[in-house]
């Protein structure tokens, strides 16, 4: 079945996505987080101590299966291609900036739609940004800008993220080398075979519409086309009436659930993720379902991800969460500290010289 | 819903290459339009050039005299 036929199917397809996300935050997922790709890398990052933050440590089956449902899914239609060599390091620093830029809004854009859909008016102000970043993206695309084409590569060079995943989570599962949260969104998950299913199918899905956050913006942009972004209207709607019919949903700035009001921070944390991913191709999700199907660059991209995770962690650089006060604490505005204002920043400017540099322009 | 019909479908490597391709295409004059590639072409998210299937000669000129990069130029019902 061709889901990518027309918008119809892919209205349907976004609208399948959504009931994976419902499904596995009504089973055990953090409510608003659900199906959060740059959460869940975070939480893998931590579940094999790359970081050792006590709340976000858990090998997250659904990072497996989005990437084995996409690989299993294009070995099928004969669309694994196995490729490499379009400016790795690029690509890995443009992960790392991904990651921060989500950590320090507190959510990649797949979690910036739940939480918009939950009536989080932070998320509406990340999309702002989201929106402006992508924009810039594509003025730097319009300037010349690329990392240069992929080529074929070795066949097997294809397999290895999937395959290492895989062997991840069955240590994860079989042994206890990992870490696993004990409190916090680290100690919330849907049960295993459900999440890993749910990540597959999502992985599948993703893979045969092409679903993309950023793309969804940028095919706006530059070719007013709505194709992809039906995706993400399906997907919505169907987490909208998911949050309405469990009483989640609570339009406001304040009491939302692992989310701040810095409203500075989520815009330019967001801007900085919608630039990064038109520059690399692809939002966070869209990277892993590349990797899947044979990206060698996405791959990179990945561990890049995976790393700034770790480096978000390690040195104070995720946004805190706010919270109310209680009988023993004050009330926390939440936000990122110094060290993360400082990294976004430098992040942008990184963004700036990588996308509209002179060689650039003129290549 | 938008009729099918044979269309000429150039793709390329790069991003940069293919909105290379639609400014001189513009600046030029010549009938096209840019569209996300067509998913039985590729698996990738890239953009693709859509023109007349009868441009196909005189897109290829244009591309060696301007010094455009492009993947392939492919016939499609689309």
């Amino acid at each position: 079945m061709n889901l990518a036929a027309n918008k119809k199917t892919l209205v349907a397809s976004g609208a399948v996505l959504g009931l994976i996300a419902a499904l596995l935050a009504y089973t055990g997922n953090p409510k608003n987080m659900a199906i959060c790709v740059a959460c869940f890398i975070r939480d893998t990052a931590g579940a094999v101590k790359l970081h050792t933050t006590g709340t976000v440590q858990y090998m997250r089956p659904e990072i497996v299966g989005f990437v084995c449902g996409a690989f299993l899914i294009a070995l099928l239609t004969k669309e694994y291609r196995s490729t490499a060599g379009s400016s790795p390091m690029i690509r890995f620093l443009l992960g790392v900036i991904m990651m921060i830029g989500s950590l320090v809004f507190l959510g990649c854009p797949l979690r910036m739609v739940i939480r918009m859909s939950a009536g989080d008016l932070n998320a509406y102000v990340a999309f702002v940004g989201f929106f402006g970043g992508v924009y810039t993206g594509t003025l730097a695309l319009k300037h010349g800008f690329s990392l240069g084409r992929a080529y074929p590569t070795e066949k097997t060079s294809g397999y290895i993220l999937p395959a290492v995943l895989v062997v991840l989570l069955i240590l994860s599962v079989t042994t206890t080398l990992f870490a696993v949260s004990e409190s916090g969104p680290g100690s919330m998950h849907a049960p295993l075979l459900l999440a890993l299913g749910g990540g597959l199918i999502f992985g599948a899905i993703a893979q045969r519409t092409r679903a993309c956050f950023a793309g969804s913006i940028r095919d706006v942009l530059l070719m007013q086309n709505f194709d992809l972004i039906s995706i993400i209207g399906g997907f919505f709607a169907v987490m909208l009436v998911y949050n309405l019919a469990t009483g989640g949903f609570k339009l406001s700035f304040d009491g939302q659930p692992v989310a701040h009001s810095q409203h500075l921070w989520n815009f330019l944390g967001m801007y900085a993720v919608g630039f990064a991913a038109v520059l690399a191709g692809g939002c966070p999700l869209r990277q892993l379902i590349l990797a899947g199907q044979g990206s060698s660059d996405s791959a990179v991209t990945f561990l890049g991800l995976l790393v700034g995770a770790a480096f978000c962690h390690n040195f104070g650089l995720a946004g805190a969460a706010a919270a109310a006060a209680t009988a023993d604490t004050p009330a926390v505005a939440g936000g990122p500290g110094i060290n993360g204002q400082v990294a976004l920043i430098a992040a942008i400017v990184i963004l700036f010289i990588i996308g509209f540099s002179p060689r650039n322009r003129k290549n | 819903m938008r009729k099918k019909e044979w269309k000429l479908i150039v793709t390329f490597h790069t991003t940069a290459d293919a909105i290379a391709f639609e400014k001189v295409c513009k600046e030029t004059g010549k009938d096209g339009r840019m569209i996300p590639v067509p998913r039985e072409l590729s698996a990738g998210c890239g953009l693709a050039w859509c023109a007349a299937p009868e441009k196909k000669e005189e897109l290829q000129e244009l591309a060696e005299k301007q010094s455009l990069l492009y993947e392939e130029m492919t016939e499609l019902f689309y």
